[in-house]
Parts: structure tokens; sequence; C-alpha cells
């Protein structure tokens, strides 16, 4: 049984001139609980969109998303989405950030200070819980905001390019925090991004999009052993079919 | 450039405007015309002693102030949630906002004859059948409440709406994938994201209505506070007193000011250093 199933996903804006624009078509995915999935495609593929149509926050035009077989209504409460912009509530200090899903649960205060010290310690930031986000880099508030997903423990983590803006080195040390929290929490995740190498560092599988309209072109099993190293044969070898079937779909 | 020499600029024109208008009044000779400086500080320094039969510098200013008070607060109670209702709900936008864009460019002043004439000189303890309290309450008239009320009403609206509007929907979208219903959105994110236009409304609404009470109280018919004492001193020709009613108008528009200055820099950091 999937954890996660799509089922002829598509959706069609409507432009400013009254131009339909669809955006998805016929989107069918099937994720098995704890499968880290990657979805790797050019800009305007309508990755985020995707995403956005799974954690609920835009409608979709067609098909189902449903969870554990079970249909998807409206905002979907069983994912939280890490957003590429940083999402930190600013007026909020890191510990009021991360223990933002917590309190609106109702989690007592011990056990939430409890919780934070331990999220914030998964990600390899100790010791910042009373600063603020704008103290902070980029670099650091995007993994206070992976920490704030986990609080809120969800079933499904959905991430649009929580890397984008970051610089290589930053990125890749984000990417090794982000395995190691899950392998630790056994997370399903969907991991949106257009960097090729990122996806194979990370992924189980990879699914590839095209543009105009937004679909799915290709799902690469990647069966590379873990701790993958980006200078081996194989990781090239699988590094050069992504770029090709990019280039063929532009 | 040292710090003593710099603080010493500040001083530098306010001085010799003291000094220049006290040279004018030596020249002019003429106290019902330009009081001398130290008339003036005379008048400051004892501001309990009576003047000309109304009552102390002190007093009047309380009053006035106890007025700007009572008329700001109701003006907050009503202006604060009606703009975050405006803000978060487009019905109540549309349904309010013609309304508010008509009275917006009424000028607050413009209210004081009508307040003058539809509440005459009723007083705050006479809307509640007491004739009289023998407090300070006695002196807050109706119309000079609304009127105050009216001067406050625009800036704290209308930075409010504005501040509701500013909320990032990203911060929304954030919130609610992260188990937040709607009552938490507008209690987590929705109040504190727009708490620093909010408090941007009320120092600006309250320094107008301190303006506002001013001149209600220069009209006829009032019998007290500091914009009374300015006007009946004027027929009097006690100009030291006048001035000293400036001099003490400005000094506590200053001090609201800066109060909420204060305020607004502690609940608005993150929005200044984020950028």
């Amino acid at each position: 049984m999937n954890k996660l199933t799509l089922k002829g996903l598509g959706k069609v804006f409507n432009g400013e001139d009254g131009r339909e624009i669809e955006a998805l078509r016929d989107i069918n995915v099937g994720a098995r609980s704890g499968e880290f999935i990657c979805i790797i495609g050019s800009t305007g593929c309508g990755k985020t969109t995707l995403l956005r149509l799974i954690a609920g926050l835009t409608p979709m035009s067609t098909g189902q998303v449903l969870l554990d077989d079970k249909l998807v209504e409206n905002l979907n409460r069983d994912c939280t989405l890490v957003f590429q912009q940083l999402s930190l509530f600013p007026w909020f200090s890191v510990q009021g950030n991360i223990e933002f899903p917590l309190e609106l649960k109702g989690v007592d205060k011990s056990e939430r200070e409890a919780r934070v010290k331990e999220l914030l310690k998964m990600v390899g930031l100790e010791g910042v819980a009373n600063s603020k986000p704008y103290e902070l880099s980029g670099g650091m508030q995007q993994r206070i905001a992976i920490a704030r997903a986990l609080a809120y423990d969800p079933e499904i983590l959905l991430m649009d390019e929580p890397f984008g803006a970051l610089d290589e080195k930053t990125r890749q040390k984000l990417q090794n925090v982000l395995l190691e929290v899950w392998k630790k929490k056994k997370k399903t995740i969907l991991f949106v991004t257009h960097n090729i190498d990122e996806a194979i560092v990370l992924a189980d599988r990879i699914i590839v999009m095209a543009p105009e309209p937004g679909r799915i072109i290709n799902d690469i099993e990647v069966t590379l052993p873990r701790k993958r190293d980006r200078l081996t044969n194989e990781f090239i070898k699988l590094h050069i079919e992504i770029r090709n079937l990019l280039e063929v779909s532009d | 450039m040292s710090k003593l020499l710099k603080s010493w600029q500040s001083f530098l024109l306010p001085v010799l405007f003291i000094l220049i208008w006290e040279l004018w009044a030596i020249k002019t000779n003429n106290p019902a015309l330009v009081p001398r400086v130290e008339a003036v500080l005379y008048v400051i320094i004892q501001p309990f002693s009576e003047l000309i039969g109304t009552g102390s510098l002190a007093w009047n200013t309380a009053v006035s102030l106890f007025r700007v008070i009572i008329g700001f607060s109701i003006a907050v109670i009503f202006c604060v949630p009606l703009g975050l209702w405006m803000g978060t709900s487009p019905t109540i936008h549309r349904l309010v906002n013609p309304l508010v864009e008509m009275f917006r460019p009424l000028c607050p002043i413009a209210w004081i004859p009508f307040a003058m004439a539809f509440f005459g000189t009723t007083r705050l303890p006479q809307l509640f059948g007491i004739r009289y309290t023998d407090t300070i309450l006695d002196s807050v008239q109706i119309g000079m409440v609304f009127i105050i009320f009216w001067g406050g009403l625009f800036p704290i609206l209308l930075n409010t709406i504005y501040g509701v509007n500013g909320v990032r929907s990203l911060w929304i979208e954030t919130a609610q994938m992260l188990g937040a219903s709607k009552r938490q959105i507008f209690h987590k994110v929705i109040l504190p994201a727009s708490l620093p236009a909010i408090v941007t409304g009320l120092r600006v609404g309250l320094g107008i209505s301190w303006m506002v009470i001013i001149a209600a109280e220069m009209l006829p018919g009032s019998d007290s506070g500091i914009g009374y004492l300015i006007m009946y001193s004027y027929e009097l020709a006690e100009m030291q007193i006048l001035v000293a009613c400036m001099v003490m108008i400005g000094l506590i528009g200053l001090v609201l000011n800066k109060g909420l200055e204060f305020i607004s820099l502690r609940v608005s950091r993150w929005q200044s250093l984020e950028r």
C-alpha cells in the first residue's frame, strides 16, 4: 500500500487575459511510506504547483490525492510544506518558531522546551533557541524551518527547493543534515529541486518533469548505495542521464 | 567629531532661538505683545499656582490630557477591532470602506461646530444621570470626546487595515501548513504581524487628537483646558501665560510621541531588522 497516491492530478490556471494555462497534466505518483522522492524539472514545469496541490494550498482542477488510500480534501493536515522562501515568523524567537505547531496542539511548556532542544540538536543548531530569525543566516533559518516542520510531526514532508537560495557548501551540509533527520524520523519526503546532484544525493526515486504542460516524463529508481559520492562513475552516469532527459524536454 | 561637540550641535539652534526671542522682547518692550523668556519660565516653573481665575497650568493641562485619553481610548477600542475586521474580511471592507472614504477627507476640526450644536455642554457624568461629581470627569464634555474620537479614527483604522493587508501570504500559508486554525492564524500571525502598523496608527492618531483638543477648547462654550487657557490669556493680553501654554502643549505632544515611539520601536524591531 502506498502512503501517498496522486491520481491523475491536473491543474489549469485562468490567465489574466482569460486564456487557460495548463500547469499540470495527469500526474500519477505512488509514494511508499518512508520513501524519499525528489521531483526535478526545469523552471516552470509545475513542481511548486504540484506540492501546493498535495498540500491543499491550491485547489486541483482534476484528479485526487490519497493518503493511506483515503481521499484528502481541502488542507492536507497530514503533511507540511517547507517553503523555498525564508518563512520563519520574524516576531517569534527560534524557540517560538519551532514550538509554534506544538503550542497549537496544546503541548505543555516543559515538554515543548524539551522537544525544541532535541530538534535543534537534530538539525545541528544548539544554543540558538533565544535568537531571533533575522540574527541567523539563510542556511540556519532554513534548518530552523525544517526543525519546525518536524515539530509538527507530519506523515509527509513536502519540501520546495528549501536549499535553493544557499551556496553550494551550505547546501551540501544541509543535504547531509536532512538525510540524517530522514533516517531517524522515517518520514515520507517529496523534495522539489532543479539541482541534479542534489536529487541524486538525496532520493530513493527521482521523478523527472517537463514543462508545457507540466507532466512526468520519467521515474528513476536510484539504487546507488547511501552516503553517495558525487565523483563515482555511477553517480556521474546518472547525472548525465537526467541532464539529457531535462534537455530533451526543453 | 567628539560626542560632546555633537550633542552641542543639537542645542545650538534652539538656544539661539530663545536668545533672539529674548532680545526681541527686550527691544519691543511690550509684554502684552512679546513676553520676556523669564516671564514665561516663571509661569512654567510654578505650574500649580492659580492663573487669571481659571485654575492652574497643571490643572488645565490635566483636563486636556484627560479628555484626550478618554476620546482616544474610545477611538482605539472602536478602530483597532474594526480595522482588523475590515482587513481580514473583504465583505466587511466592501461594506464599510465607502463610508470611510466619504468621511476621511473631512478635517476633524470641521466637526467641532457640529459637535457643539449636537452635544451642547453635556458632560460625561451627565450621560449616566449624575449632575455633578466634583472630579475631573466634570470637565469632560461629550462633544470634545467626540471630536478627539474623530481625530484618532482614521489614522488608527487605516493603519490597522494597512497592517493586516501587509501580512505576507507566505506566513499565513506556513501557519496553515503547521496546523493552525483560522482563529489561531489570527492570533498568532495576523495580530503580531500587523502590530507595528497598528502602533504607527496609534502614534499618528494620538498626535492629531492632541492637536484637535486644543482647537476644540479654544472655541466659545469651553471653560477649561489648555486651549481655553490660551484663548483666555489672549483676551487678557497675558502673553507670558499664552506662550507658557504653547510650550506646555509642545512638551506634552513631545512626550506622547516619544512614548509611543518607544513602544513602536519595541514591537517593530523585527520589521526593521528583517530587511
